[in-house]
C-alpha cells in the first residue's frame, strides 16, 4: 500500500521574481533570478543540485522546448533536467517531479524552476496556440476569459443567483485580492481597485470585466527540495514540508456529456479529495490556514472555494461577500495577491504560490504575514472548465 | 408513379440589410440610388458562402423525407472552390451515402434551370440545388438589387408535387452582364436594351416552344417564375398576352436577385400557393433563356408544411449597419487586431480522417450504455466500453444551451464571439461556436439548431473549413 507524500520531502530553499512585465527580462534572466533567490536560501551550492525540474508551457515564443533552457540559463553542470508542461499546472508540476526524485531516493537535492515569458507575444492575453489538428476543425477558439465566463452562466442557472449577486461576489474577491496584492513588493498589480471599478469594468468575455481577470506577467519561481533526514542532517528544525501533491485531468466527462453541469470544477473537486487524504486533512474549513488558488477569473475563485470544501455548494457568494476568504478571514485566500495581481506567467505560477506558502509557514512574509499558520493549500487548474488539468498541493510546517 | 418535383427546399439568411442604410451611405456619390432605396436585402453572414447556403436549401428540401439521393447537382456561379468539389461537400453535410453523383455547374445565370431543363427531359433523380452569394461593388446599382439565397428541388419518379410537361432553351450571346474569372464583381449593361433585345425577344420563344411541348396555350399557364425585375415581367406579361399578377412575386422587397439561384427560391414561392392541375413555368434568362413547364398535383398541398419560401424569409434579422454589411462580406478591411492574425492552416490528412466526424457532424453513440457523444472517441465517455460506437449525426437534433459567454477578447470577423457548451439528446454535451445571434440574445436554457457554417478562413493557403455552429432556432 502506497503511503504517499506527506512529510517525505522538505522545502529547503524558494525563490521568486518579481512578476510583471519585465520588458528587460528574457527567460534566462528570469531563470537566474529566481534560482539566484531560491540558492541563497537553501545554503546549498549548486553543484549539490542533483536533478532538476523545467516548467515551461508557451515554448513557442519564449525558450523552446526540452531541458536546455534551464541547463543552460544556469549552466549546469549536465545534470539530469526534464521539461515539464502540463497547462496551467505546469509549475506545480516542475516542482512534483523534484519532490518525488527525493522522494523515491533518486536524489538528495533537486531543483524545480518554473519559468514564462508571455509579453513578447504583442497583445493583451495568453497567445492563441493549435489546439491539435483535430480539434482546430471543430472547437471554438476560445479565450479564456470566454472559457471561464461560462462558469458564471452555469453557476447563476443552477442556483438561480442574482447575477448583480454574482457579479459582486465576484468583485469583492478581485478587490480582495488587489488589497493584498498592494502589500506585496514582488506583484504585478499593486494598487488597491474598488469594487464600483470592478463592477463597471469594460466588458472582456461577459460577464468577466477587465477586473475579473487576472494579469498577464512575465516571472519565474524556483524551489530547492530535499528529503526531511538530509534537512535534518544539514540542521534545519522548523522545515516546510509536502503534506500532498494530487493531480487530475479530465478524462472528457465534462465536454462531452451532460453528467456535468457546467457550474463546477469536477476535477478539483477530485483532486481536493485525494490530496485531503494524503494531507489527512478531514475538516478543511478548520484545519487550513490558508489557501493560494487558481484564481485566473474571480469566478474561477468563487466556484472553487465550494469544490474545495471551503464552503457549502450555492454558498459561495455569500461566504464571499461575508468575506471568509479575506485577509483577516475564516480561510484567507491569495495572501500574495494571487494571479490577479501576480498575472500568471503560466509555468511559474504553481510555484509562485507554493512561494507565499513556504514564505507564511517560515513568518517571512512581511507586512502581510498571517498569525502563525502551520498549513495551507494551493491550487492550479490548467485548460478550461469542459476540459482541464488541476493539481491540489498541500504544504505545511513539519517539526 | 411519374417523374417531378418530388420536394422543394429554400433558404434565405437571416440577415438583412435595409437599403435605405445603404443610400444613406453612399447616397452622397451615388444619388441615383435612391429609386431603389426601398425594402431590404438578404446578406450572407461573414461564415456563410455559397456551400453553406446551398446546404441549408438542401436540409429544407429532404425535411422529413429519407436522404436516398444517387446524384446531387449544385449550381452556381460563387461556389468556394474552383478546383475541389464543392457538392461533395455539401453531399458530406447532407448526409448524403454513396454511390453518390456530385457535380458542380456553373458558368451561367441559367445554370439551375439549364440543368432543371436537361434533368426533366432526361427523367433524372436528382437534388438539385442552386445557390449564389454574389459580392457587389459599394454603392453599384447591384449592391441595391442582389441578395444571397438558395433554393433546392429534389426531382424523381415517384408522387410528384409538380409534373414536369415541358422544356425549351435557346442561346443566344446578349452579354447583358457578366464575370470574369480575374473580376470580383458583375458587369451590367443598360436594363433597357437587354429588356426589350433580350427579354422581349428571346423568352417568348422558349416559352411558346414549352407550351407547344405540352400541348397548352401560354394563356393556360397559371404561374410565371421570370427570374427579372418586375417591370420586365410587367413588360413580358404584355407581349405574352397574360395578365401580370401570373407573374410570381421577384422578392425585390425582401430579399434582392439572387442569381442563379433566383428561379428555384421563385418557384418555391409558386409552389406554395399554387392549386392542384395549375401550371408553372420556370424562366431562366442569360446568354438565351431556358422554360421549364411544371403542372401542380394533388400531392402538393401535403408537402409544404415546415419548409419553403415564405419560413426563411420571416427568419430575419435587420440591419442597418452599413459597415457591418461591407465587413461582413469583406468590403472593407477592419482592423481586427493581433488576434485576428492567428494561422489557420488545416491538417488535410486529419481533416481525411474525420471527414464525416466534421462534415457529417457524426458522433458515436454506445451500444453498451446508449450514450450519444462527439467527438466520437474508441472508448466510451459514460461507461468506458471500448469499440461499441455506431457512428450517428447531431447535425439534425434541437440542443439546450448549458452555458455560454460573449467574449469581447476572441477574433471574430461579427464581435462578440458568441460559444458555450450545448446538450443534445441521450447525454451529449459539446462546446459550439455560436452564429447568427447578436449580443444579450443568448440565455441559459435556450433551444438551438445546428448549421453548416465557414468555421475558419485560411487567408494565407485560400482555404476555408467548415463545421457545424448553434443558431436560433426557426418558429413554426
Amino acid at each position: 500500500m502506497a503511503s504517499g507524500i506527506k512529510d517525505k520531502v522538505a522545502i529547503i530553499g524558494m525563490g521568486c521574481t518579481r512578476f510583471g512585465e519585465r520588458w528587460d527580462c528574457g527567460p534566462e534572466e528570469l531563470i537566474v533570478e529566481a534560482f539566484t533567490e531560491a540558492l541563497a536560501d537553501a545554503g546549498v551550492e549548486r553543484e549539490q543540485i542533483e536533478m532538476a525540474w523545467l516548467g515551461l508551457f508557451f515554448q513557442e515564443q519564449s525558450a523552446g522546448k526540452s531541458a536546455l533552457p534551464l541547463s543552460m540559463s544556469l549552466r549546469l553542470p549536465n545534470i539530469p533536467v526534464t521539461r515539464v508542461e502540463n497547462m496551467c499546472a505546469t509549475g506545480t508540476e516542475a516542482l512534483r517531479g523534484a519532490v518525488y526524485a527525493v522522494a523515491a531516493g533518486a536524489c538528495d537535492i533537486a531543483l524545480a524552476v518554473g519559468v514564462e515569458k508571455l509579453k513578447d507575444t504583442g497583445y493583451a492575453g495568453l497567445p492563441e496556440r493549435s489546439k491539435g489538428t483535430f480539434d482546430d476543425l471543430w472547437l471554438p477558439n476560445a479565450t479564456a476569459p470566454g472559457a471561464f465566463a461560462q462558469l458564471a452562466s452555469a453557476y447563476a442557472a443552477k442556483h438561480q443567483c442574482n447575477p448583480q449577486d454574482l457579479k459582486r461576489a465576484m468583485a469583492h474577491i478581485s478587490v480582495k485580492s488587489h488589497a493584498n496584492g498592494a502589500l506585496n513588493p514582488k506583484a504585478h498589480l499593486r494598487r488597491t481597485i474598488t469594487e464600483d471599478q470592478a463592477m463597471n469594468a469594460p466588458m472582456i468575455a461577459a460577464p468577466l470585466g477587465l477586473y475579473d481577470c487576472c494579469g498577464v506577467s512575465d516571472g519565474a519561481a524556483c524551489a530547492i527540495v530535499t528529503s526531511v533526514e538530509k534537512a535534518r542532517e544539514m540542521g534545519l528544525k522548523d522545515m516546510v514540508t509536502v503534506k500532498a501533491m494530487q493531480l487530475a485531468p479530465s478524462n472528457g466527462l465534462e465536454m462531452s456529456n451532460t453528467a456535468w453541469d457546467g457550474s463546477y470544477l469536477l476535477t478539483t473537486r477530485i483532486a481536493a479529495e485525494r490530496a485531503y487524504k494524503e494531507a489527512g486533512i478531514t475538516d478543511p474549513r478548520k484545519q487550513l490556514d490558508m489557501t493560494e488558488v487558481h484564481d485566473c477569473f474571480s469566478v474561477t475563485e468563487l466556484v472553487v472555494m465550494e469544490d474545495l470544501g471551503l464552503c457549502d455548494e450555492g454558498g459561495a457568494i455569500d461566504a464571499v461577500l461575508d468575506g471568509r476568504f479575506d485577509r483577516d478571514g475564516e480561510v484567507p485566500c491569495q495572501i500574495d495577491g494571487g494571479l490577479k495581481c501576480f498575472g500568471h506567467p503560466i509555468g511559474a505560477s504553481g510555484l509562485r504560490m507554493a512561494y507565499e506558502m513556504y514564505l507564511q509557514l517560515l513568518g517571512r512574509a512581511g507586512e502581510r504575514q498571517l498569525a502563525s499558520p502551520s498549513i495551507g493549500l494551493t491550487h492550479n487548474l490548467g485548460g478550461h472548465p469542459f476540459r482541464n488539468v488541476a493539481s491540489v498541493s498541500v504544504f505545511g510546517l513539519h517539526a | 408513379m411519374s417523374y417531378g418535383i418530388l420536394s422543394f427546399g429554400a433558404y434565405v439568411p437571416a440577415l438583412r440589410l435595409s437599403r435605405a442604410a445603404i443610400l444613406e451611405a453612399v447616397g452622397w456619390a451615388v444619388p441615383g440610388l435612391r429609386g431603389l432605396a426601398a425594402g431590404e436585402r438578404a446578406v450572407a453572414n461573414w461564415d456563410e458562402d455559397a456551400v453553406t447556403l446551398a446546404v441549408e436549401a438542401g436540409r429544407d428540401c429532404l425535411r422529413g423525407l429519407d436522404n436516398t439521393v444517387s446524384q446531387l447537382s449544385l449550381a452556381s456561379t460563387t461556389l468556394p472552390f474552383s478546383d475541389r468539389s464543392n457538392s461533395g461537400v455539401v453531399a458530406d453535410a447532407l448526409l448524403l451515402d454513396n454511390p453518390l453523383l456530385t457535380e458542380d455547374l456553373g458558368g451561367s445565370r441559367r445554370a439551375a434551370t439549364s440543368a432543371l431543363a436537361r434533368m426533366a427531359r432526361a427523367g433524372e433523380a436528382a437534388l438539385l440545388l442552386a445557390s449564389e452569394c454574389r459580392e457587389t461593388r459599394p454603392g453599384s446599382t447591384q449592391e441595391m438589387l442582389y441578395g444571397h439565397g438558395a433554393g433546392a428541388l429534389l426531382l424523381g419518379e415517384g408522387k410528384p408535387i409538380a409534373e414536369f410537361v415541358g422544356a425549351a432553351s435557346c442561346h443566344e450571346d446578349l452579354v447583358d452582364q457578366y464575370r470574369t474569372a480575374e473580376a470580383d464583381f458583375d458587369y451590367a449593361l443598360e436594363e433597357r436594351w437587354v429588356r426589350e433585345e433580350g427579354y422581349l425577344k428571346i423568352v417568348p420563344e422558349v416559352v411558346e416552344q414549352a407550351a407547344r411541348e405540352a400541348g397548352i396555350a401560354v394563356t393556360d399557364i397559371d404561374h410565371f417564375v421570370l427570374h427579372g425585375s418586375s417591370a420586365t415581367a410587367r413588360a413580358l406579361a404584355k407581349t405574352l398576352g397574360v395578365e401580370g399578377k401570373r407573374f410570381g412575386d421577384a422578392l425585390e422587397s425582401n430579399c434582392g436577385d439572387c442569381g442563379c439561384a433566383h428561379p428555384l427560391l421563385m418557384l418555391a414561392g409558386a409552389l406554395e400557393s399554387a392549386r392542384t392541375d395549375a401550371y408553372i413555368m420556370v424562366i431562366g434568362f442569360g446568354q438565351g433563356a431556358d422554360a421549364v413547364l411544371l403542372r401542380a398535383t394533388p400531392a402538393l398541398a401535403g408537402a409544404r408544411a415546415g419548409r419553403g419560401l415564405s419560413r426563411t424569409l420571416e427568419n430575419k434579422r435587420l440591419s442597418s449597419n452599413y459597415t457591418y454589411f461591407l465587413s461582413l462580406r469583406n468590403q472593407i478591411d477592419i482592423d481586427f487586431g493581433l488576434r485576428s492574425e492567428r494561422d489557420n492552416r488545416t491538417a488535410l490528412s486529419a481533416f481525411y480522417r474525420k471527414r464525416r466526424d466534421i462534415t457529417s457532424m457524426l458522433g458515436g453513440r454506445c451500444s453498451a450504455c446508449n450514450t450519444l457523444q462527439f467527438p466520437r472517441a474508441i472508448v466510451c465517455v459514460k461507461c468506458g466500453a471500448s469499440d461499441t460506437q455506431a457512428p450517428e449525426s447531431l447535425s439534425g437534433l434541437t440542443g439546450r444551451v448549458k452555458s455560454f459567454t460573449e467574449d469581447w477578447l476572441a477574433y471574430t470577423p461579427s464581435p462578440p464571439y458568441i460559444y458555450g457548451n450545448v446538450e443534445f439528446a441521450d447525454g451529449a454535451n459539446v462546446m459550439l461556436e455560436f452564429t447568427d445571434f447578436t449580443a444579450g440574445q443568448v440565455a441559459v436554457g435556450d433551444p438551438v439548431r445546428l448549421v453548416f457554417r465557414v468555421k475558419d478562413f485560411d487567408h494565407k493557403r485560400h482555404f476555408r473549413r467548415y463545421f457545424w455552429k448553434p443558431a436560433p432556432v426557426i418558429e413554426d
